[in-house]
């Protein structure tokens, strides 16, 4: 069981590195009186269809620490599977060529992309403060806020939003494009994934060389 | 067997003091000495021998009457055996004396004090009117925790009738108590143990947890995961206080359900105090008892 969650990407100030904007954000977890509980990762893996499929189709394969035990494959059109580790296994041995066929699947290279950081904890607050690194290269600094006590994003944004603009500032005026939609329905754990990848995707994106080493 | 006692003793007394004149008048005259004529010595040594005849008579009185006598027990306090204390110089008694004095004496001012504060507080679970009111109400005896199993029922169905989003589902898992269990919207949950009508305790959950022990029986002691659920689960223990009426039971409960509604806003509403969401990472936890308006607990004390 969880609660509300908000991700939000970070802007990071021109000529600031990331080491040194995680670092300013970790002192003021300490200052609004958050206690560190530890670490926390989500990781992303893509893999896609075999060409020889007529159609090609993506699936996204996350864990998140927060839900140990769990796997998650999205698919493009937003399908979310829940299931246990194992289906990791499976995974496996659709990729794997066999008996003179090719897998069912590939892993696309170069498109490991994870956030990993600190985790807090602040009364029935969770605060994230995750880097992003795609391919062991710096890509951005991702902000997660879970409300634990509740499980309606409507009722809860107003209170999230107080604590959200004192962290990640107007950005988080509004809510993400993702619980937008669903403001009014109960929130569960694949809404949380579906932040992220699509925070994760975005990244992908912006892979210029000028921001990779920061 | 006390009379007799009584009886006794007094006969003790008077012989005693008997006794005792009897034996002054021998001393007295002697010490007076003797006006003896002539002859006359034969005569006073018989009054002297007399007067020791009554005192030895009364002497023997006394000494009958004694063995029936039972030892008196002189209880003294502890302080009147100072004085039988030979060393009490050197002992600590006296100042230990004045130490305790000292404090029952701050002790004496300070609950002065509190009685003072806590008198216009008017947290008590009986309300009573004027005077001869709150003498007639005495009278009656206070029924709310003894209504039988099927008034309970009936009160219960009729409150449910009138909320929507108030789902109460009674059950009775140790006998006769009743355990009421509340969804709130979809913001809590909330378990309230009842005798007869009264409300015995309150605990507020989340929305996410349940009522349930590992081994599937209602869990009537455990509280809530989450520090805010906690908060409310104190608040409403204390509103409890104050919407209990012995008199009339079903009002009270349902008057207390009625406040109690208003957290379905736990999440949504702002402080009416201070217009903000959030106060030291909490939300409004607190509802004003007759308005139901949201506060933070810190904007409720000032």
């Amino acid at each position: 069981m969880m609660g509300v969650v908000c991700v939000y990407a970070y802007n990071i100030p021109e000529g600031k590195s990331g080491q040194q904007v995680v670092d300013s954000l970790q002192k003021q977890m300490d200052i609004i009186g958050a206690t560190k509980t530890g670490n926390f990762c989500v990781d992303c893996e893509t893999y896609q269809s075999h060409p020889q499929n007529a159609q090609q189709r993506s699936i996204h394969i996350l864990h998140n620490s927060e839900q140990p035990a769990t796997c998650f494959s999205v698919l493009d059109s937003g399908t979310v599977l829940v299931s246990d580790m194992l289906f990791d296994l499976i995974m496996n041995t659709m990729t794997q060529a066999k008996s003179g066929r090719e897998g069912f699947f590939q892993q696309r290279k170069g498109f490991k992309i994870e956030s990993r950081g600190q985790r807090y904890e602040l009364a029935d607050f969770v605060i994230k403060i995750g880097s992003v690194s795609l391919m062991a290269n710096f890509k951005g600094v991702l902000i997660e806020v879970e409300y634990c006590p509740s499980q309606v994003p409507g009722d809860c944004w107003n209170l999230m939003k107080e604590i959200l603009q004192s962290i990640v500032g107007n950005t988080a005026d509004t809510p993400p494009s993702y619980i937008k939609t669903k403001m009014d329905s109960l929130y569960t754990p694949a809404d949380t994934i579906n932040q992220y990848l699509e925070h994760f995707n975005a990244f992908r994106k912006t892979a210029t060389p000028g921001q990779q080493n920061r | 067997m006390a009379d007799n006692e009584v009886e006794r003793l007094t006969q003790a007394i008077s012989l005693t003091q008997k006794l005792r004149t009897s034996v002054t008048r021998v001393f007295s005259d002697l010490s007076d000495g003797y006006h003896i004529s002539q002859g006359n010595e034969k005569a006073s040594l018989n009054v002297l021998q007399k007067a020791l005849l009554t005192v030895n008579d009364n002497y023997s009185d006394l000494e009958k009457l004694v063995p029936n006598l039972n030892s008196v027990n002189i209880t003294a306090p502890n302080s009147a055996l100072v004085g039988i204390d030979p060393v009490y110089d050197k002992t600590p008694i006296y100042s230990q004396i004045t130490h305790a004095h000292k404090w029952t004496n701050k002790v004496h001012k300070l609950a002065d004090y509190a009685s003072a504060i806590l008198s216009p507080n008017q947290l008590k679970r009986t309300h009573q009117g004027g005077q001869p009111l709150a003498i007639k109400r005495q009278r009656k005896t206070p029924h709310a925790h003894a209504i039988p199993p099927q008034g309970v029922d009936q009160c219960i169905s009729a409150l449910e009738r009138l909320w929507s989003d108030m789902p109460i589902t009674l059950s009775r898992p140790m006998g006769n108590c009743a355990v009421l269990q509340i969804t709130l919207s979809r913001t809590l949950r909330a378990l309230i143990v009842l005798r007869g009508l009264l409300i015995e305790s309150v605990i507020v959950k989340a929305y996410s947890e349940d009522f349930l022990t590992p081994e599937g029986k209602v869990d009537l002691w455990s509280r809530s995961r989450y520090q805010v659920f906690n908060k409310v689960t104190d608040m409403v223990t204390a509103a409890t206080l104050h919407f209990c009426h012995p008199q009339m039971p079903d009002l009270s409960l349902r008057s207390f359900l009625v406040w109690f509604n208003s957290y379905k806003t736990l999440f949504s509403a702002p402080c009416q105090k201070c217009g903000k969401h959030l106060q030291g990472a909490f939300p409004p936890v607190w509802r004003e008892l007759r308005t139901a308006t949201p506060q933070h607990d810190g904007c409720r004390q000032t």
